[in-house]
């Protein structure tokens, strides 16, 4: 699975994306388990950070595979 | 709607106008970049984005708002990378039929661009060869950054590195009656004209607006709630009750005062020239906005969501908050204290003043020693981990300088900075963690009321989406004996309709003024004594 980051949470991954593995089915909670013991200091982000699956906003209920790109969206400051 | 969206990195200049569409109204916005970010002067703005997702965004924002305001046509363009002061970094351009779908079309997009959309500004570029961090700082910095020399800021630099560092947590939706005192985080228009159709503001008669018969007979009765519609003809009269809608255009009502009744005729005693009619639309057209973003939600603004017909604003959220009292010579208020021991009064006080902030608030004191500090904190750790904002008071005594800010690092959180130059209140430690912040207030308790006012509910301000509030003017209505000194300071006094009186106060461990005050005067540095009549910034206290 390839994950991207943007912005605050860029500085805090020290890299703009990550590939990594995963079998089957998984929610966001556990993409966050994942992603925060690759990069620890994610952790500050998870609450007010929202995921993208392919370009959209994930819901509480969505499912990733491996196949699928993810987003880390911290608040954002556009306009 | 046809609707276009690019985003480039190159300057945006041919606006082109929105072709081949019967438009009535084109809707043109501008975002510009300002030379002033957080009160620095700047000379360019970075932005980033995710391409794609934002497009996509933009696109999906645009069609859901089309089913509420039916638009033709929609440009939008957003600027990323480096953009120049006075350039723009956004353009919008809608066209509909009618102005009031394409503005409130205009002004809902940007709202929720600026909620959805993933684009970022990076960095402020400062018009002074070195860069403004704007939220870079976060925590990937190194944790020992309190080796660096610190620097002493200055009132408006410190609230300028606040203002950057703090953002709007994520909006909420709450039934109304839980929203009194939040801030609104959507623009609410009217889904409908108001009044919904024309009424009646009299009890009396409705007929024709130019009919002169000399009597009337009555077809029918309306009543507040009555829906009739019919044509009235020459002669023909309507019994009507205030708030009753009419049953045509084209009438007036004639005041019951006014009239001679006979039966089932009337006659017309007096004829005025007033139509004694509200029209459909009066007070406000469908697609108006009626509160926009930002809005403080006070009893009458409440009053017209529900109007409005909005049962669950989006609203800023209730703040998680943590407070830690420090200091062994610290007991709780019902204690008489021993000899070196004082009350605490910074418990209450905190809790007072965040009253109308903090949905849940958990407060504790904690040993004045940094590993005793560190196990007493222990089990709260995820306390801390799932709030807003961390306060920690007192903990800058001498030898144990630098406990507070430790603590702080110790739990994650990156200094931003430990020094103001301002009095009372100059040891005023700021830190951040993600979106988390923290505070070190200096314990006395007229420090902790003057930090709270300029430092922290300039946070809160900014955590909840509302306009910081900034400082007023007004004439002091006495004299303000200070000694010259070198730091700017912020001086109580009590605010009344002949001007700002100044409060007597002599060290930043007084607590008598605190019940008077409800402002706080900013005295410049290096000024004496200043005059009765002289105008002064001040900062109001009041937290009602």
């Amino acid at each position: 699975m390839r994950i991207l980051f943007f912005a605050q949470a860029r500085d805090a991954a020290g890299t703009p994306e990550l590939d990594i593995k995963i079998s089957g089915s998984v929610g966001i909670e556990e993409i966050w388990d994942g992603l925060v013991a690759e990069k620890p200091k994610l952790a500050a982000f998870r609450k007010t950070t929202r995921l993208a699956r392919n370009g959209e906003y994930a819901e509480a209920q969505t499912k990733f595979t491996d196949a699928d790109e993810v987003a880390l969206i911290p608040p954002v400051s556009g306009g | 709607m046809k609707i276009e969206i690019q985003i480039t990195n190159q300057t945006i200049q041919s606006r082109g106008q929105l072709e081949n569409f019967p438009a009535g109204a084109i809707a043109e916005f501008s975002g510009v970049v300002r030379d002033l970010e957080n009160g620095g002067k700047i000379s360019a703005l970075e932005y980033e984005a995710y391409s794609p997702m934002a497009e996509n965004e933009m696109r999906c924002i645009l069609e859901s708002l089309a089913e509420k305001f039916p638009c033709l046509a929609a440009r939008v363009i957003h600027r990323i990378g480096v953009i120049p002061v006075g350039e723009t970094a956004i353009y919008v351009c809608i066209a509909a039929e009618h102005r009031g779908e394409a503005f409130a079309m205009l002004a809902e997009f940007m709202n929720r661009l600026k909620q959805d959309v993933p684009i970022w500004k990076r960095r402020a570029i400062s018009s002074v060869a070195a860069n403004v961090n704007l939220r870079t700082s976060g925590p990937s910095q190194p944790a020992d950054s309190h080796r660096r020399p610190q620097k002493v800021l200055s009132l408006d630099e410190a609230l300028a590195e606040i203002h950057s560092h703090c953002q709007p947590l994520p909006a909420v939706r709450v039934p109304l009656a839980e929203a009194l005192g939040r801030v609104l985080r959507e623009t609410v228009c009217a889904p409908e004209d108001l009044p919904p159709f024309d009424r009646s503001t009299r009890d009396g008669y409705a007929i024709l607006l130019n009919d002169e018969s000399e009597t009337f007979q009555i077809m029918d009765t309306l009543h507040a709630a009555d829906w009739k519609p019919r044509q009235l003809k020459p002669g023909e009269a309507v019994r009507v009750a205030t708030g009753a809608a009419l049953p045509c255009e084209n009438l007036r009502v004639v005041m019951q005062e006014n009239v001679e009744r006979n039966g089932d005729q009337i006659r017309i005693a007096r004829r005025e020239s007033a139509t004694n009619i509200s029209f459909r639309g009066e007070d406000l057209r469908a697609g108006k906005p009626l509160l926009h973003s930002g809005a403080k939600l006070g009893a009458g603004a409440l009053a017209l969501l529900a109007t409005a017909g909005n049962a669950n604003p989006l609203v800023s959220p209730r703040l998680r908050v943590v407070h830690f009292t420090t200091g062994d010579e610290i007991i709780p208020p019902e204690q008489t204290p021993k000899p070196g021991q004082v009350r605490d009064s910074n418990l209450i006080l905190i809790r007072s003043l965040l009253q109308k902030f903090s949905g849940n608030l958990e407060q504790s004191h904690l040993p004045e020693n940094f590993e005793l500090a560190k196990s007493a904190i222990g089990n709260r750790q995820s306390a801390i981990k799932h709030s807003d904002l961390l306060l920690v008071s007192g903990g800058a005594s001498v030898g144990e300088k630098d406990f507070t800010r430790q603590l702080l690092e110790w739990l994650g959180f990156e200094i931003v900075f430990s020094q103001v130059n301002v009095r009372p209140g100059r040891p005023l430690i700021f830190g951040v963690n993600g979106s988390r912040v923290a505070f070190g207030l200096p314990g006395n308790p007229l420090s902790h009321f003057v930090c709270f006012h300029l430092f922290v509910a300039a946070a809160l301000a900014k955590l909840v989406g509302e306009e910081p509030k900034g400082f007023l003017r007004a004439k002091l209505a006495a004299k303000l004996d200070g000694a010259l000194n070198t730091r700017e300071t912020l001086w109580p006094a009590r605010l009344d309709s002949a001007g700002l009186h100044p409060l007597a106060w002599a060290s930043s461990g007084n607590v008598t003024c605190l019940p008077e005050t409800n402002a706080l005067i900013r005295v410049p540095a290096n000024r004496g004594p200043m005059e009765t009549g002289e105008e002064v910034n001040f900062l109001p206290t009041t937290t009602e």
